[in-house]
């Protein structure tokens, strides 16, 4: 079995042994593990072709996106499908998903300039981040209109979210192959432990909207970053493969999933589940 | 020498009839349907042995097979032959009975008959049941009869596409065990075969050991969301569970059979060692697969359980991983699902009870019950156990208490 990661090289420094020990494991059980690091060099695009039974979309970058767009095409296995890890890419995209699919997430604003935000300043704060960022950077809380003035919109485009007051730590909730698993975790994080968080057993409404999510986006692998005010979640993130830190043995669980899922692909079995529709939004 | 194996599939093929054929031994295989068609067709088939990285192809070949619906040449088949052998699984023996009475009745030279089967009386078992079938005048005293301890996992039976032909998927292990004074003269050659003057010491060894550990793991692993054993033994809290629960069996095959019979820790580290090939591929749900029949009274949890309390020990971890059988759910095992309607029609105490033969009043079905419970309370479809020390779960199972939207 060949599988693929496409992966950011980050310095040995960085405390993060979740995706060298799943290689590693893999590798010992016998799977032909190789990683590519899309945005190292470059690529003659002629050269990217399907070689591996599976591919793991783990970057975030817009490079990597691209080449998984670009095996996707060729007909290659990915684990997080390509549709799939665009669509939650775009914060617009994804945000539009989970609201039709019954998923509490904030009043959601798109405009050209963010001056044209200026009037929702007049209810309260927002949250005006990029629309294709990840991993906090960019994030601003604006409260007043000479804030806008310093924020420069990605693309042409400014995305804002009414800004909820978080009560007490963030809840991740963590799919991996269909499985939940929660983290409760500070902002900012400081340390590593900090991003280790901890993990605490998801209430019946996170679970509940976590499955409508990976419904709704007919994946099986995926986080959610979760606020909770005034004693309501609300999802303000998504990702099709986050880093699954503070999960009990994340790598482990890891390795298995992707290993039983090359295993499907080698048996000409469907990668992921074909999305079902969400029930009805509870009102 | 002729060898009839009764019952081409993972074990018959990838185990029996494989050392048959190294043995330099022809071999018919007694089937049903396709997959005969498919021996005949391919001429044979391919046996994977796997340990780890490296692993080896053995080509069987020159191998005939008859479809028992064809009783006529299926009982002259076994009339000609000079050694029997069955894997049809346990609860198959009985089904096959009448068709080795029907061939043996025809035979005026001894055979001998080996039940590859996991049953703790395999031999006389196959004996009094084909003595069923025979006519009263019949005496099947000049046959041999023996059950066999194998020590292979056949994890999977795979088809080649390119020459459509069948692939066994198993460990190297060759040996396996028969009764000595079984068997009749000529005792059959065949490679990887010991004759044990102490059968049913190396039947507990094997039950009470590797059986269980290898059910543990199963049963654990699926409570923790795992979909490999070779996944499920690298969570150190299973693998420490699984060794305590396998150290707890080896404790009363000792007290039984004396220190020898037990294999020592050497025995259990080996063991785990088997469960870490990932080259088997071997999954939970093939593993934890029929939870009924390892849950029975002389099985290999309970009957490690009773023979541990019989040596004196209080059994603590081997409770938790009954209790995790008797937890056990798998919506494409319909053993699973009849004993999760059993557990809700008459109560979990009834079935420690009836099936597992323990009282729940008294150890150790009492810890039985108790770890049980335990596990109920948060079990849910799906939802994967965080951690076995503090029994946290993934998720709440109970409904929605807040509406959103």
């Amino acid at each position: 079995m060949r599988i693929a990661f496409l992966m950011v090289r980050h310095p040995s420094s960085r405390a993060s042994p979740i995706m060298p020990e799943v290689l590693a494991l893999l590798t010992d059980w016998g799977v032909d593990v190789d990683v590519i690091y899309p945005d190292e060099g470059a690529i003659d695009l002629r050269t990217v072709d399907v070689e591996h039974d599976l591919y793991v979309l783990k970057s975030g970058t817009e490079t990597a996106l691209s080449i998984a767009g670009a095996l996707d095409a060729m007909g290659a296995k990915i684990l997080n499908p390509y549709r799939i890890a665009a669509a939650c890419r775009d914060k617009i995209v994804s945000t539009r998903i989970l609201q039709e699919a019954g998923v509490p997430v904030p009043q959601t604003f798109i405009a050209a300039t963010p001056k044209e935000l200026e009037p929702l300043l007049e209810d309260g704060p927002l949250v005006v981040k990029p629309y294709r960022g990840s991993q906090g950077r960019g994030v601003r809380l604006v409260w007043d209109t000479d804030e806008l003035d310093t924020i420069t919109p990605t693309d042409g485009v400014t995305f804002g979210q009414r800004y909820h007051e978080p009560q007490g730590r963030d809840r991740k909730l963590y799919c991996i192959g269909g499985q939940l698993f929660g983290v409760k975790r500070k902002w900012p994080v400081k340390s590593f432990e900090d991003k280790l968080g901890e993990p605490f057993t998801i209430t019946p409404e996170l679970h509940e909207i976590a499955v409508r999510c990976g419904r709704a986006f007919g994946m099986e692998t995926f986080g959610l970053d979760i606020v909770i005010s005034d004693g309501f979640p609300y999802v303000v993130d998504i990702s099709s493969f986050p880093g699954f830190k503070g999960v009990p043995d994340a790598a482990l669980r890891l390795a298995d999933y992707i290993y039983a899922a090359g295993q499907r692909v080698i048996a000409g079995e469907d990668l992921v589940p074909l999305p079902t529709p969400a029930p009805e939004a509870v009102a | 020498l002729k060898a009839v194996v009764v019952g081409p599939g993972r074990i018959g093929c990838g185990f029996v009839g494989q050392l048959l054929r190294d043995s330099g031994h022809d071999v018919c295989f007694l089937g049903r349907g396709a997959t005969v068609e498919r021996l005949n067709r391919a001429g044979g088939y391919s046996v994977h042995l796997v340990d780890g990285d490296s692993g080896c192809e053995i080509d069987v070949r020159g191998i005939t097979a008859v479809d028992t619906a064809d009783a006529d040449s299926s009982a002259a088949q076994l009339a000609s032959a000079d050694f029997i052998a069955t894997a049809v699984g346990a609860g198959s023996l009985r089904a096959i009975a009448p068709l080795l009475a029907r061939g043996l009745v025809r035979r005026t030279r001894p055979a001998n008959l080996i039940a590859f089967e996991n049953l703790w009386d395999a031999g006389p078992c196959l004996r009094r049941l084909v003595a069923d079938h025979v006519p009263s005048r019949t005496s099947l005293d000049m046959h041999g009869f023996s059950g066999a301890v194998v020590g292979r996992v056949v994890s999977h039976r795979l088809l080649r596409p390119q020459t459509d032909e069948f692939v066994f998927v198993g460990d190297r292990v060759d040996r396996f065990v028969v009764e000595d004074g079984a068997l009749t003269a000529p005792m059959p050659q065949i490679d990887g075969m010991v004759a044990a003057s102490n059968y049913e010491a190396a039947l507990a060894r094997k039950l009470y050991t590797y059986s269980l550990g290898h059910a543990a793991t199963a049963y654990l692993g699926s409570l923790k969301g795992y979909h490999y054993i070779h996944s499920a033994i690298r969570d150190e809290e299973i693998r420490s569970t699984v060794l305590a629960a396998m150290r707890e069996g080896q404790r009363g095959v000792c007290a039984r059979h004396g220190a020898r019979a037990g294999g020592g820790e050497v025995l259990l580290q080996r063991t785990l060692h088997r469960f870490e090939n990932a080259a088997l591929n071997d999954t939970i749900g093939r593993v934890a697969r029929d939870p009924r029949r390892k849950l029975g009274a002389d099985d290999r949890l309970i009957g490690a359980a009773r023979l541990a309390v019989a040596a004196g020990a209080t059994p603590v971890q081997l409770p938790l991983v009954i209790a995790a059988a008797l937890r056990f759910s798998d919506p494409l095992d319909p053993g699973s699902a009849e004993l999760s309607h059993d557990i809700e029609m008459a109560g979990v105490e009834d079935v420690i009870t009836s099936l597992c033969g323990l009282d729940p009043a008294q150890e150790p079905g009492r810890s039985v019950l108790q770890s049980w419970r335990r596990l109920t309370c948060g079990w849910a479809e799906g939802n994967p156990l965080l951690s076995l020390q503090n029994l946290m779960w993934a998720w709440c199972s109970d409904p929605p208490q807040i509406p959103f939207g």
